[in-house]
């Protein structure tokens, strides 16, 4: 037994010396972003930068070797790291709060960001690099990362609003979805589907918010107004709500399996063809090529129906910007970095080039290089950029503020699934939750 | 094998658990089968659970130990060595204190096992943003003893042992004292022997919390090469799309370790294996 | 050194590193979660608010998370308590064969990552006709349901979730427990005539006593602590009319998803209260803070 104890002991001193080994050392293995970068003249500026997706890491790093080949007396060294989706927010929270242990950029989700807003943000504006090229951006994406006339973030892309048809079913129920103009074009047409084939025309989201957002801005309203004001029982979502449910009632739509778009249980639905249509921004394309191959060929993009004709067709959402904490000691330099990052009009290209994101810079979209095949226009055909430049003053604005992530949380767990699987009255559905919103 | 080698009650009984274990290893069935298959098969028609001969194959596990899965090396080395480490200061230091609260009568005693039952019960995601600022004054962020030990002495470890000593006999205490062992030699000569079982039931159980530890490490950690396996497998999952095929093969491999410790140490607490000190 | 080895000082010493612990980690967290419960904490605008947290604290979501995780804690002790007592006796009998494999396939649910788990739990419990469950319900002649988005039903999948993870580590308590009953209590009772059932009644049950409430107090905490397999059932932390919110749950979705780190504090606050409470009463009940136990 005594030996047991000396080993057991003799264990706990080794490992408690590895464990000082630990704390003394600094991360230089994850060097792969600047290996190209070895002929640079100046000596590498580290960058810290923190995301939630693996993709988004890939692409900064590909930036990182682009930029030191182009600036070679300013390299940077870039230490990118992927953390879990809602605990990378948290940390970010916590270094901002603490006033310590934050990267010099950071990722930040669209839904996220009303919480960093509150008080004073603790970023670096990033006007100067955003106001040389405002007639070339889609503006309303920049406004969702701004605070009294600063801008902080940076967003991937547009997320424009579009509506994936199953042509093999259309065809089926011999309708053709270039006459689908107004909501209620598309509700005849459902009712067409549904008699002619048994398949819903569509599915709407019950636990999350990307059926009904769109629908409401593109109809000219928004859950909160320019001054951060809750409108979620105004007139125009009383409208999308009262239509949806209507939907619902005839059968025409059918609550997604799961409870919203990104549910395993969905993909596999609609893979099998289980509903006509869906409506998503431009990035669930990534979603179709990934999980639903059955669908390769048969899935044609079209703009949003309206109400009313002169309405927008589509709207931007979603999205994560890329902000500069006030901790960093670079400001300058990782304001240069992103702007070549993701201002730029090559930056851009490669955004939709490596991430199949529809980028913020609309000089972009015409860019020859956009017309290159990929696994989206192997997928879809080709054109998807022509077809959004044709949406391009189309693409109705959000109002993200501080409520936002209040908001999201009340039509996530409340309104959806009140209203479109109990079927309550639209009218106090929307009523109790905006009253519930302090 | 012929049935009749076992009585009915046996019978009963193994029926009951083949019928338990099945019910328990049917997601982990699920799981080892997806692993073989391509991630869109998975999801392609809901739940498939068919063998198809023809879509198994090792490439999702090739991939873990190719060029492209370092990082799902680096995240499990990290997990073990943080769960090893752990684990030894753990069951030496929460063993101690258990074993302090249930034999000793003193003053304070009661107000100490409040104080465990406070710590055990305080949620992490409210203390987070201030621990982290005694990190952050202990310089301890982003380092493995960041991690470990603001939760090595931990209370839930404390409290078993302290229960399972308090169902031992006393009677050894006072003829160890008799026998002139000194009071630390009493507790290592022949409680720590009498705790084997014990001492079994909580290396699996902190082992196994160490090793799905999530809040805190993830908190503490920021350079990539440092993070550990749940974390990595959980940056793999984010609203805009899952990236089924490591997360998947990289979870049914995470069972291992923790397997292997399980299957090693639970002997200590198998009938006939008892130390001979407790017939008596 | 020799006063080290005073009987009067040893507890002391064996109690030290919990007491280092709790000073060095412990004390300036918990104090400042009391302190931020009456703040508003924003970015640079940190103030003192009075008890206007602990006021607002006390919305419906509030009385909702409440009774979600009342309920759960209720569910798994009723269920997973007895059931890993009675397993564990079975698996520690002499008459089991085979025991080492049973013992193994059911704690490999403990080591299953959640999740991943819980993607076989969401198509298990899919609302399509073709999910497992609802093609057993078929079988009995009833019709589909969607099983996540009702109060009741959604509670049944978390407790199901639970006993599938947790039993096996229940288990390995209880067997850990059994080894320190001495066979000659079982040798002499059965001299004494007493069957199998007298037994486990009068000599396992007793004897499991310390173990047991062991038990039943981390269930109490792990029940109001719950919240992952809320996550992972709903992909997230938002349950159709919030049916699975739980405290912490509630906790999160303030102190994190909206930064309001001072609400969330005050939660933590009377989250800590109600399962200190419980769990002081539970103990005291089983005579724990007894001089003599």
């Amino acid at each position: 037994m005594k030996k047991a104890l000396h080993y057991s002991l003799a264990l706990a001193l080794a490992s408690s010396i590895v464990l000082a080994g630990c704390s003394s050392n600094n991360n230089d293995s994850n060097a792969s972003a600047s290996d190209s970068s070895k002929a640079a003249s100046g000596t590498p500026t580290n960058l810290e930068f923190w995301t939630f997706n693996e993709l988004h890491q890939k692409f900064f790093e590909s930036m990182t070797e682009k930029w030191n080949a182009a600036y070679p007396e300013t390299p940077i060294k870039l230490t990118a790291t992927t953390f879990p989706y809602d605990d990378a927010h948290n940390k970010l929270l916590v270094a901002l709060q603490s006033g310590k242990g934050a990267p010099d950029l950071s990722d930040i989700e669209i839904s996220k960001i009303g919480n960093y807003l509150k008080g004073d943000p603790q970023f670096v504006p990033l006007n100067d690099i955003v106001e040389p090229v405002k007639d070339k951006l889609v503006m309303s994406r920049l406004d969702n990362y701004a605070k009294d006339g600063k801008y902080y973030g940076i967003d991937y892309h547009v997320g424009a609003q579009v509506i994936y048809y199953n042509k093999e079913i259309l065809d089926a129920a011999g309708v053709n979805a270039d006459t689908i103009v107004t909501w209620d074009d598309f509700e005849a047409a459902g009712k067409l589907v549904l008699e002619k084939t048994g398949k819903p025309m569509t599915t709407v989201e019950t636990t999350d918010q990307w059926t009904y957002w769109p629908m409401v801005v593109q109809h000219g309203s928004d859950f909160l107004d320019k001054d951060g004001n809750v409108t979620l029982n105004d007139q125009g979502n009383l409208d999308v709500l009262t239509y949806l449910q209507k939907l619902v009632k005839e059968k025409v739509a059918v609550a997604a399996p799961g409870g919203f778009h990104h549910a395993e249980e969905y993909y596999g639905f609609m893979n099998g063809g289980g509903a006509a249509s869906i409506w998503m921004p431009m990035w669930y394309m990534g979603r179709f090529t990934d999980y639903m191959p059955d669908l390769k060929g048969k899935i044609i993009i079209k703009p949003m129906p309206v109400f009313k004709q002169g309405e927008m067709r589509s709207s931007g959402m979603g999205g994560t910007g890329t902000v500069i904490t006030n901790q960093t000691k670079h400001a300058d330099l990782a304001k240069k970095f992103l702007e070549f990052a993701k201002v730029s009009k090559e930056g851009n290209v490669e955004i939709w080039k490596q991430l199949g994101f529809d980028p913020i810079r609309t000089d972009a979209w015409t860019d020859p290089a956009m017309n290159e095949v990929n696994k989206y226009t192997d997928y879809f055909g080709t054109g998807i950029f022509t077809f959004l430049d044709s949406l391009k003053s189309e693409i109705a604005p959000t109002n993200i503020k501080e409520r936002t992530p209040a908001v999201s949380d009340v039509i996530k767990t409340k309104a959806m699934f009140q209203a479109l699987n109990d079927l309550k009255d639209p009218k106090a559905v929307l009523d109790d939750a905006a009253g519930s919103i302090k | 094998m012929s049935v009749r080698r076992f009585s009915p009650q046996t019978l009963l009984l193994l029926v009951l658990f083949v019928i338990l274990g099945a019910l328990a290893l049917f997601p982990f069935y699920c799981l080892a089968l997806a692993s073989f298959k391509p991630s869109k098969e998975l999801l392609r028609f809901g739940l498939n659970i068919k063998l198809q001969a023809d879509l198994l194959s090792w490439n999702n596990y090739s991939f873990i130990f190719s060029a492209g899965g370092a990082k799902y090396i680096t995240w499990y080395k990290n997990s073990l060595v943080i769960t090893a480490v752990y684990t030894v200061l753990c069951m030496l230091l929460s063993s101690m204190v258990g074993y302090g609260l249930a034999m000793y009568r003193f003053f304070g005693r009661n107000l100490i096992f409040i104080f465990v039952l406070l710590v055990m019960m305080v949620p992490i995601e409210i203390i987070m943003l201030p621990l982290y600022k005694q990190m952050i004054a202990l310089n301890l962020i982003d380092t493995f003893s960041g991690v470990i030990l603001p939760f090595v002495v931990s209370p839930l470890p404390i409290f078993f042992f302290r229960q399972y000593a308090a169902g031992l006999p006393k009677d050894f205490l006072d003829a160890g004292r008799i026998d002139g062992c000194s009071e630390y030699g009493i507790y290592f000569r022949i409680f720590v022997p009498l705790m084997t079982p014990a001492f079994g039931a909580m290396i699996i159980v902190q082992a196994l919390a160490s090793w799905n530890s999530f809040v805190w490490p993830l908190i503490v950690l920021n350079s990539g090469e440092k993070l550990t396996l749940p974390i990595g497998l959980s940056s793999l999952v984010t609203p805009y799309g899952n990236n089924y095929d490591i997360l998947i093969a990289g979870s049914v491999l995470a069972i291992v370790p923790i397997m292997l410790v399980f299957v090693f140490f639970q002997r200590y607490f198998v009938s006939g294996l008892t130390v001979g000190g407790v017939k008596g | 050194m020799k006063w080290m080895y005073s009987q009067r000082l040893a507890p002391y010493v064996f109690v030290l590193p919990f007491v280092l612990s709790l000073a060095v980690f412990f004390v300036y967290p918990v104090l400042s979660t009391f302190i931020m419960s009456f703040q508003e904490v924003l970015p640079g605008q940190t103030h003192f608010i009075g008890w206007a947290n602990y006021e607002n604290l006390w919305d419906e979501s509030f009385y909702t998370a409440l009774w979600n995780s009342s309920k759960y804690t209720f569910w798994t002790i009723v269920v997973l308590i007895p059931l890993p007592l009675v397993l564990a006796v079975f698996l520690n009998s002499k008459r089991m064969k085979w025991s080492g494999f049973f013992r193994s396939a059911l704690f490999v649910p403990a080591l299953t990552s959640v999740v991943v788990a819980g993607i076989v739990f969401r198509l298990v419990f899919g609302s399509l006709d073709a999910s497992v469950m609802n093609s057993i319900r078929h079988l009995f002649g009833f019709e589909t349901i969607n099983w996540l988005a009702s109060s009741t039903t959604g509670m049944l999948v978390l407790v199901i979730l639970a006993t599938w993870r947790y039993a096996g580590i229940n288990i390995v308590y209880f067997m850990s427990a059994l080894q320190s009953i001495p066979d000659e209590l079982y040798e002499s009772a059965s001299i004494d005539g007493a069957n199998t059932w007298q037994k486990f009644w009068r000599i396992t049950l007793p004897l499991l006593k310390p173990i047991s409430i062991y038990v039943i107090t981390i269930s109490i905490y792990g029940g109001y602590a719950m919240f992952t397999e809320s996550f992972i059932l709903w992909s997230g932390n938002r349950s159709p009319n919030d049916i699975g919110l739980t405290m912490i749950g509630l906790l999160y979705r303030h102190g994190i998803e909206k930064n309001e780190l001072g609400l969330g504090s005050a939660i933590g606050v009377v989250l800590l209260t109600i399962t200190m409470v419980i769990n002081v009463i539970q103990l005291r009940l089983f005579g724990l803070f007894k001089k003599e136990d």
